[in-house]
C-alpha cells in the first residue's frame, strides 16, 4: 500500500514533463525512501533516474515495496489537470491494476479523483557504477538550455570541453559552426550569484554528444536553477537537476564516438 | 537450409526469446552478415519483370545491386557489417547438396514444361529455383565490398558457423542470416531479416540464444542433438519424430544415444548408419578461423574504383553510384553514437518488488497463453495492460 501526499502539484507536473519524452512507459518502485523511477529510452542511448524522497511527502507512507508500470504520457496528463498549488495524493494498493491520483484545491473547495490503470513492464533495471568524475561543471541551468537550442540550428553534435579557464560548448555542422565559452566564476545573471558557472577539474575532458538528447534533457530546467554536468573521458556523461529538498532527476547520455571504428 | 520447424517451436516454447527491432535500433553495432545467403537472396528477390538485372552484355548484376544498396542502408542506419562468405562445403553436406541438386533437376524440367505451356507465373516460380550462385558472383561481390571499403571474410567451411563464432567471441554483436543453422553453431544472437528490402517494412527479429535454451530448459549439447532430430543439413532425422515429440524425448533422455537406447525399432526406423555422432561434432567443433585473428576495418571508399566497375564494367547509373559513395563519405566522417548498455550493466530489479511482481505476473499468464507466439515488443513500450 503507497499513500503519498504532495503540497505542490507543479513539482510533479515539471518533473513529469522533464522525463515523459524519453521514456514513454516506466515503473515507479516505491519503498520507505520514497520514489525512483530508472529506465532508458528506447534506443538506449541515455538514462534517467528519478528520485523523490519519502520527506518531499506529508504523509508518506509504503508497508511493502511495490513497483507500478504506468504510461508516464498518460499519467502526465492527468497531473496537468492539477493546479499548481494544488495538493497531489497517490494511492495505491497492493496487487491492485490501479494507482489513484487525488487532486485537491488550496481551499479545500474543489476535489477531483482519477485512476489510472497499471501496465506490466519488463523492463531492465541497471546497476550504475560509482563513478568519480574528471570534471564537473556547475552552471545556470537556464543557460545550459540555451546553449543547447542555439547549437541545434548548427549540428546535430555538441562538444563540450572543460578546461581551468571554463567551459567550452561547440558545435561543428554542414551550414557552419559556433562555439559558447563560459569563463569559470562568471555569472550570466548578475544579481542571482548562485548560477555562477563554477569548474571542478581533475583533468580535462573535451566529449561530444547528440544535442537532440541534451535538448530533451534541458526540459527539467524549471526544477532547478543550476545544472550540473559531470564527465569523464570515453564514460557516459551526467546531467543532474537538484530538486531543492525533494530529489533528483539525473540523465546518464553514452558519448558520441570520434573514430569510425 | 537451416533446421525445420525451429522457429515455431522457440516461439511455442521461448517467446521471450524472439524479439523485434527496427533497423535503426542496431546503430553502433557490429554486425556478421552470412553473405553468401545474401547472395542467393539477392540473386532470387532483386528481379524486374521475372528477370535478373543485367548490364548491357547480358551479365547478371542483381546481386551487385543488393549487396551495394542493402549495405548502405545498414550503414546509414549506423550499423557497421562484415560480411562472411562460405568456403569449402563439409563432408557431411554432400548428402544434402545431392537432394539439392537432384530438386534442381526436377525444377527444369518443371520449368521446360511451363514454357511450353506458356504459364509465366510458373516459368517464373521455377527460373528462381534454378538461380545458381557461381564464382564470378562470388568474386565480383567480394571486389565490390573491397572498393567499398567494408571487411569481408572467406571461411574455412560454412558461413554461418563463422558468423557465430565471431558473435560468440564478441568481434560482433550478432549474426545476420536467415539461417536458423547459425543458432545451432551457437551464435549468442541472431538477426533474421537485416537484409531484407526497405519496402517490405518486416522488422528484424532477435533471436537470443541464452533465451531460447532456457526456454527450451536445454544445455548447449541437447539443443544441438534437438536441431539434429528436426533435421539439419548434415544427416537424415528420424521419420515419425516431429518437434513436439522430438522436444518430450530429449527432454526425457537428455541425448540422441539415450533416446535410440529406448525407441521401439519397430515403431521408428532409425537410418542406417546414423552420422548423428558426427553432425553434432560440426555444429559444436564446426572448422572456422580463429575469431582473434580478424581485425576489422571499415574504410573510405575507392570513389574512382567503384565508378570504374559499377558504372563502366557494370552499367549502373553513374550519378546513383556517386550518390551513395558520397553517403558513405559522410557516414565515415560522422561520429557514432555510443550506446549505454557498455557502461551499464542490467541487474535484478529491487529484489522485494520483483516478489511482488512475479505474483502478479502470474495471473494473467493464462490468459496469455492462448497466444503464445506472441511477441515482445523490445524496449520501453513494451508494456501489456494489466487485466
Amino acid at each position: 500500500m503507497l499513500e503519498a501526499r504532495l503540497a505542490q502539484a507543479s513539482v510533479l507536473k515539471r518533473t513529469l514533463d522533464a522525463i515523459k519524452d524519453l521514456v514513454s512507459d516506466a515503473n515507479l518502485d516505491c519503498d520507505d525512501n520514497g520514489l525512483k523511477l530508472q529506465s532508458m529510452d528506447q534506443a538506449h542511448v541515455a538514462l534517467v533516474a528519478l528520485a523523490l524522497r519519502s520527506n518531499a511527502f506529508e504523509p508518506y507512507r509504503c508497508d511493502r515495496n511495490i513497483n507500478l508500470g504506468m504510461s508516464l504520457g498518460s499519467l502526465s496528463k492527468i497531473i496537468k489537470c492539477a493546479g499548481n498549488d494544488d495538493v497531489v495524493t497517490l494511492k495505491a494498493e497492493d496487487n491492485k491494476d490501479k494507482i489513484h491520483i487525488m487532486l485537491e484545491a488550496p481551499n479545500n473547495d474543489r476535489l477531483s479523483e482519477y485512476s489510472l490503470k497499471l501496465m506490466d513492464i519488463d523492463a531492465e533495471h541497471y546497476g550504475i557504477p560509482e563513478t568519480e568524475y574528471d570534471a564537473t561543471v556547475r552552471m545556470s541551468s537556464v543557460e545550459f538550455q540555451r546553449i543547447c537550442r542555439d547549437l541545434l540550428v548548427l549540428s546535430e553534435s555538441m562538444t563540450i570541453e572543460t578546461t581551468k579557464e571554463g567551459v567550452r560548448f561547440s558545435a561543428d555542422g554542414d551550414i557552419g559552426a559556433g562555439s559558447v565559452t563560459l569563463k569559470q566564476g562568471g555569472s550570466v545573471d548578475a544579481e542571482n550569484k548562485e548560477t555562477a558557472t563554477q569548474v571542478e577539474l581533475n583533468e580535462p575532458v573535451t566529449l561530444t554528444f547528440s544535442l537532440k538528447y541534451l535538448a530533451n534533457f534541458t526540459k527539467a530546467t524549471p526544477l532547478s536553477d543550476v545544472v550540473y554536468l559531470s564527465m569523464s573521458s570515453d564514460q557516459p556523461l551526467l546531467v543532474e537537476y537538484r530538486i531543492e529538498d525533494i530529489g533528483y532527476i539525473r540523465y546518464y547520455l553514452a558519448p558520441k564516438i570520434g573514430d569510425a571504428n | 537450409m537451416g533446421v525445420q520447424g525451429l522457429t515455431k517451436l522457440i516461439g511455442d516454447h521461448a517467446p521471450g526469446a524472439i524479439r523485434e527491432h527496427e533497423m535503426k535500433d542496431y546503430f553502433g553495432r557490429k554486425v556478421a552478415v552470412d553473405a553468401s545467403m545474401c547472395l542467393y537472396q539477392f540473386l532470387i528477390a532483386v528481379r524486374s519483370e521475372g528477370q535478373n538485372l543485367t548490364n548491357e552484355d547480358g551479365e547478371t548484376t542483381s546481386h551487385l545491386m543488393g549487396f551495394f544498396y542493402r549495405t548502405l542502408r545498414m550503414m546509414d542506419n549506423g550499423i557497421k557489417p562484415i560480411y562472411v562468405f562460405d568456403g569449402k562445403p563439409p563432408q557431411m553436406k554432400s548428402g544434402e547438396l545431392a537432394k539439392r541438386g537432384a530438386r534442381r533437376a526436377a525444377a527444369e524440367v518443371s520449368l521446360k514444361e511451363a514454357q511450353e505451356a506458356g504459364e509465366q507465373e510458373n516459368i517464373d516460380k521455377y527460373t528462381r529455383r534454378l538461380v545458381r550462385v557461381t564464382k564470378e558472383h562470388n568474386t565480383e561481390v567480394q571486389q565490390l565490398l573491397t572498393l567499398m571499403g567494408i571487411p569481408f571474410v572467406v571461411a574455412p567451411a560454412e558461413a554461418e558457423a563463422q558468423c557465430a563464432a565471431l558473435a560468440a567471441a564478441g568481434k560482433v554483436y550478432g549474426a545476420a542470416s536467415e539461417d536458423m543453422d547459425t543458432l545451432t553453431f551457437g551464435t549468442p544472437t541472431l538477426l533474421r531479416h537485416m537484409t531484407y528490402s526497405e519496402n517490405r517494412k518486416k522488422p528484424i527479429n532477435e533471436v537470443s540464444y541464452e533465451q531460447v535454451l532456457e526456454g527450451l530448459e536445454m544445455t548447449k549439447e541437447t539443443f544441438v542433438d534437438l536441431c539434429i532430430l528436426l533435421g539439419c543439413d548434415y544427416c537424415e532425422s528420424i521419420r515419425g519424430i516431429g518437434p513436439h515429440r522430438a522436444l518430450a524425448l530429449l527432454r526425457e533422455h537428455q541425448s540422441i544415444e539415450n533416446i535410440l537406447a529406448s525407441l521401439d525399432p519397430d515403431k521408428f526406423t532409425v537410418p542406417e548408419d546414423w552420422p548423428y555422432a558426427e553432425a553434432r561434432r560440426l555444429f559444436l567443433h564446426p572448422d572456422v578461423a580463429d575469431p582473434a585473428t580478424f581485425d576489422f576495418e571499415w574504410k573510405k571508399p575507392d570513389e574512382e574504383g567503384l565508378v570504374q566497375f559499377m558504372v563502366n564494367e557494370k552499367g549502373f547509373s553513374e550519378k546513383r553510384i556517386r550518390d551513395g559513395i558520397a553517403k558513405l563519405n559522410k557516414i565515415s566522417t560522422t561520429a557514432t553514437q555510443g550506446r549505454l548498455d557498455g557502461f551499464f550493466t542490467a541487474a535484478k530489479r529491487p529484489a522485494a518488488a520483483a516478489g511482488a511482481n512475479a505474483k502478479k505476473r502470474a495471473a494473467p499468464a493464462s490468459g496469455a497463453k492462448s497466444a503464445p507466439a506472441t511477441k515482445k515488443r523490445a524496449g520501453g513500450s513494451g508494456g501489456r495492460p494489466r487485466r
